[in-house]
């Protein structure tokens, strides 16, 4: 029809749109802004024990972006990420005890093995709806849990398991020669932790990210519109266990000696509730997550208040932002953020030791 | 958009089902369904449970029948993968929303045009041609979020033209909509066979919008066709007003 | 591999357990009936209830009195989340609801610890006056305890099985089950079947975990954790059947003890819930194909 023809071929002279993006830029240059403050500035400013502290928050930030794109992006919640660390953390330290690999490389291929795990087991559970999907990896994390309590972490020993169950002298796990020290090795995790962003934020610009949103509104409608939800579901699943494997792998070199019982189940929900409070589908959210995750207990071991505290403020979290979203397990912009940091604020003001007392 | 290798062709443009029987879980919501759907725009409608949501979602793949065939465009449906069928040429909008809401125009109806595998290189001009078929005047880049609900069943006629399609499926795109807003999506409908080639059936409780779009109409009733053919002649049908005011009745 | 002889103590310990662990997955099978929600509190709250049935017993209170605590607060507490929570989250998804019942371990894990610190090595435990007397089955020490496992998990069985058949009460929850908004038009006080349906939940919930305090540990983290055996057999049951909630957690139970005397397997007797479910839900989800929405015209 002529009207039809006419008016696409003006349209067509208007795209692509040519938008300044002002606000595009500006987020890009706070965000560099921050990296550089974080990367230059932040380890001069800390002592020790917060360098330590913030090199746990940028390996759970890797942690929390992948539970993040599972959850805020596609819809899939897994119980089970800590776990996917762990295997992760055990990789790494069994290449670096048993290999002379550079650490990059090291890392490269923890994220590679977890993500295949991660996928083979995905695979099967991604015909379950999403109540059935989150539950069997509940179990899931448990069974690994128990695997890794017989099989133990690499500790320089020989063999498959690299256990040695008789050492005397543990050796520790190495750091990259460029980063030796804790200030260093926080810059390294940093730049890693940059780098996971940035994968995940080129996936979700793209056509996955496009497609993941298709299938978070409604599966029927993206498998009518011709998207291949298996093959996308996977692929979220293998992307958020590439991260994780990697973020395992800084993991190992961060704390040099791994236990079991650094890896319990109670995490991967810990884990969930600080994600779903930080707000799952923003990136920032997983900033925030690994923040409320590993500096509120260093600042309240600090000032010798039990991190118990915070179990319970999560548990109330989980149910204040599901009661109070909307729809869906993730929203958009978690309303209660600014409410929670205001409630955060004020419980820091009343435990700071000094500063005077209220 | 007219002219391609399956396209409208009084031989081969047609929907042809037969025996098509659908049983879960003790209801059998679609009992030995037999029917031709003509190239063109063609109706589908009966009370509500009579299998019309039912029927729309084999064609989609997202219930295997128990029984029966499906076979259009000469070729057999039912051995598609579902994900595939949009390849192949099937769109469909449902009853609820699906325009994703963080997505622009744009991206909604290009996602389409994307996993049907067609060209790249007639992307934007093939998703832009819809857009102005559906005669959406907004900008492209705007995000679906912001839109009315008028506009956004709008885009969903969009993603569900764009491209080649085969066989579109309209599932009461018209529920909730003003008068006027019903009266446009009318004259969008009357024209998809010819801007397109497609074959479109439309479910809807509004019986004008039925009479202004199809020329032909079946008519379910407890899964079983009970009628088809012209649509102001199966209105007029004896059966299929009693098969309405008898539910009219219970409810 | 070992003798027969060296498996018979296991099959005793195992249907105990598989007894327990049935009380508690027809529990939550009853309630996601009823309202929707998987419990996964289930485990955390019956670990509380029994480690207040321990510090009154410690301090002096006879242990009758304890286990009435114990399961007085399981009923009490899921009663007053279900009140709280039910209501907000009503109308959504089965999985939101689960994650929120989440937040309540949370909160509850972070309770237990704060007034019952397991850090210290001090190792408690709750014996109840059935553990010291027993029967010999053949050549097999059964004890009573063991034998009050496995018989109340039959009970609860049958028992809530009659009941979701043959009272006003348990028809009404069975309605509420297949479609709740149906059920309140036709005039159902659908906030009390609920409220019954939490506090059942929450009472099996309290014995529950005296019981495995008792047969296993009484400690918070495994206590609460244990949950997932009984969710596992709620899923092979695909939260449906209590018949069939019944078997898996009989062979749940079983399945794990008797792993225990096998040398190689011993290790990793505790994946038995996981392995047992997610070889039943893929056996089951391969005859599911997607169905689109709920709303058939």
């Amino acid at each position: 029809m002529l009207d039809v023809a006419d008016r696409t071929a003006s349209a067509r002279q208007r795209w692509p749109p040519r938008r300044p993006d002002a606000r595009t830029l500006a987020r890009a240059a706070v965000i560099t802004v921050l990296l550089l403050f974080v990367l230059l500035a932040l380890p001069q400013l800390l002592s020790l024990y917060y360098i330590d502290a913030m090199t746990q928050v940028a390996v759970y930030s890797m942690v929390a972006l992948g539970l993040g794109v599972l959850v805020g992006r596609v819809g899939l919640v897994s119980l089970g990420q800590v776990a996917v660390l762990a295997i992760g953390a055990w990789v790494a330290a069994r290449l670096l005890f048993a290999t002379s690999m550079p650490y990059p490389v090291v890392l490269l291929e923890a994220g590679l093995i977890t993500m295949v795990a991660g996928t083979v087991i995905g695979l099967p559970a991604l015909r379950l709806r999403g109540l059935y999907l989150a539950l069997i990896t509940l179990m899931l994390a448990g069974a690994i849990t128990v695997v890794l309590a017989t099989v133990n972490f690499p500790n320089g020993g020989h063999g498959f398991t690299g256990y040695n169950g008789s050492s005397v002298h543990i050796p520790p796990i190495r750091r990259p020669s460029i980063a030796g020290g804790d200030p260093a090795y926080f810059r390294y995790a940093v730049v890693v932790a940059a780098l996971m962003f940035l994968l995940a934020w080129a996936h979700i610009r793209t056509r996955p990210g496009r497609a993941w949103a298709a299938i978070r509104q409604s599966e029927p409608a993206a498998l009518a519109a011709g998207i291949n939800t298996t093959l996308y579901k996977l692929w979220a699943f293998a992307l958020a266990s590439f991260i994780t494997g990697v973020a395992g792998g800084v993991l190992a070199g961060a704390v040099h000696y791994l236990y079991s019982i650094d890896f319990p189940t109670q995490d991967s929900i810990t884990l969930l509730a600080v994600v779903l409070m930080g707000g799952a589908y923003s990136l920032w959210g997983a900033i925030i997550a690994a923040l409320l995750l590993q500096l509120l207990p260093a600042l309240l071991n600090n000032w010798g208040v039990s991190a118990d505290w915070l179990t319970i403020l999560f548990g109330i979290g989980v149910l204040q932002v599901l009661t109070t979203a909307p729809a869906g397990l993730a929203d958009q912009a978690p309303k209660d953020l600014a409410r929670l940091g205001r409630l955060l604020l004020a419980l820091a003001r009343r435990l700071a030791p000094s500063g005077g007392t209220r | 958009m007219t002219g391609t290798a399956g396209g409208v062709n009084a031989a081969n443009g047609r929907v042809d089902v037969a025996d098509l029987t659908v049983r879960y879980g003790g209801v059998t919501s679609l009992d030995g369904m037999s029917v031709t759907f003509e190239p063109g725009t063609c109706g589908l409608i009966g009370p509500n449970g009579a299998g019309k949501t039912t029927f729309f979602n084999v064609l989609s793949g997202f219930v295997r029948p128990a029984a029966g065939t499906v076979r259009a465009f000469g070729e057999d449906l039912l051995s598609i993968v579902h994900y595939r069928r949009a390849r192949w040429g099937v769109r469909r909008t449902f009853q609820t929303e699906q325009a994703i809401e963080e997505l622009s125009v744009f991206d909604n109806v290009a996602m389409v045009h994307e996993h049907s595998r067609l060209n790249g290189s007639s992307r934007v001009k093939d998703v832009l041609s819809a857009v102005s078929f559906v005669g959406l005047d907004v900008d492209p880049s705007t995000r679906v979020r912001t839109l009315s609900a008028g506009q956004r069943r709008l885009v969903e006629v969009a993603r569900a033209v764009v491209g080649r399609p085969k066989l579109v499926l309209l599932d009461e795109p018209a529920a909730g909509l003003p008068d006027e807003e019903t009266e446009h999506l009318g004259a969008v409908i009357r024209q998809i066979p010819e801007q397109t080639g497609a074959l479109t059936i439309l479910v809807d409780h509004d019986m004008s919008l039925v009479s202004a779009c199809c020329a032909t109409t079946a008519v379910l009733d407890f899964g079983k066709l009970i009628a088809s053919g012209p649509t102001d002649e199966v209105l007029r049908d004896e059966r299929v007003i009693s098969a309405y005011l008898g539910t009219a009745e219970v409810s | 591999m070992p003798s027969w002889q060296d498996f018979q103590p296991f099959i005793v310990s195992g249907l105990a357990l598989g007894g327990v662990y049935a009380l508690s997955g027809v529990g939550m099978v009853v309630l996601y009936q009823a309202t929707g929600v998987v419990y996964l509190a289930f485990g955390a709250v019956g670990a509380m209830g029994a480690l207040i049935a321990w510090s009154l017993i410690q301090a002096g209170a006879p242990g009758w009195v304890g286990w009435l605590a114990c399961v007085a607060f399981g009923g009490a507490i899921t009663l007053a989340y279900g009140m709280v929570f039910g209501p907000a989250l009503a109308k959504r998804d089965p999985l939101v609801k689960a994650v929120a019942t989440l937040g309540l371990t949370l909160v509850l894990f972070g309770v237990m610890d704060l007034l019952w610190t397991t850090s210290g090595g001090e190792s408690r435990a709750i014996t109840l006056p059935t553990d010291n007397s027993g029967f010999m089955v053949g050549q097999v020490q059964v004890n009573w305890t063991q034998v009050i496992g496995l018989a109340v998990g039959v009970a609860i069985t049958v028992g809530i099985g009659a009941f979701l058949r043959y009272t006003k009460l348990g028809t009404a929850m069975r309605a509420m089950a297949n479609d709740r908004e149906i059920t309140a038009t036709l005039g159902v006080p659908v906030r009390r079947v609920e409220a019954a349906a939490w506090l059942g939940c929450g009472v099996l919930a309290g014995a529950a975990g005296l019981l495995l305090a008792d047969l296993v540990a009484l400690d918070a983290a495994t206590l609460t954790f244990l949950v997932i055996s009984s969710l596992a057999a709620t899923l092979i049951a695909r939260l449906r059947s209590i018949t069939l909630t019944f078997a898996a957690a009989l062979l749940i139970g079983l399945v794990h003890d008797l792993l225990t005397p096998i040398q190689s397997l011993t290790n990793y007797r505790d994946m038995t819930p996981f392995v047992l479910a997610a070889v039943a839900l893929l056996v089951i989800s391969r005859r599911r194909v997607m169905t689109a929405s709920r709303e058939e015209t």
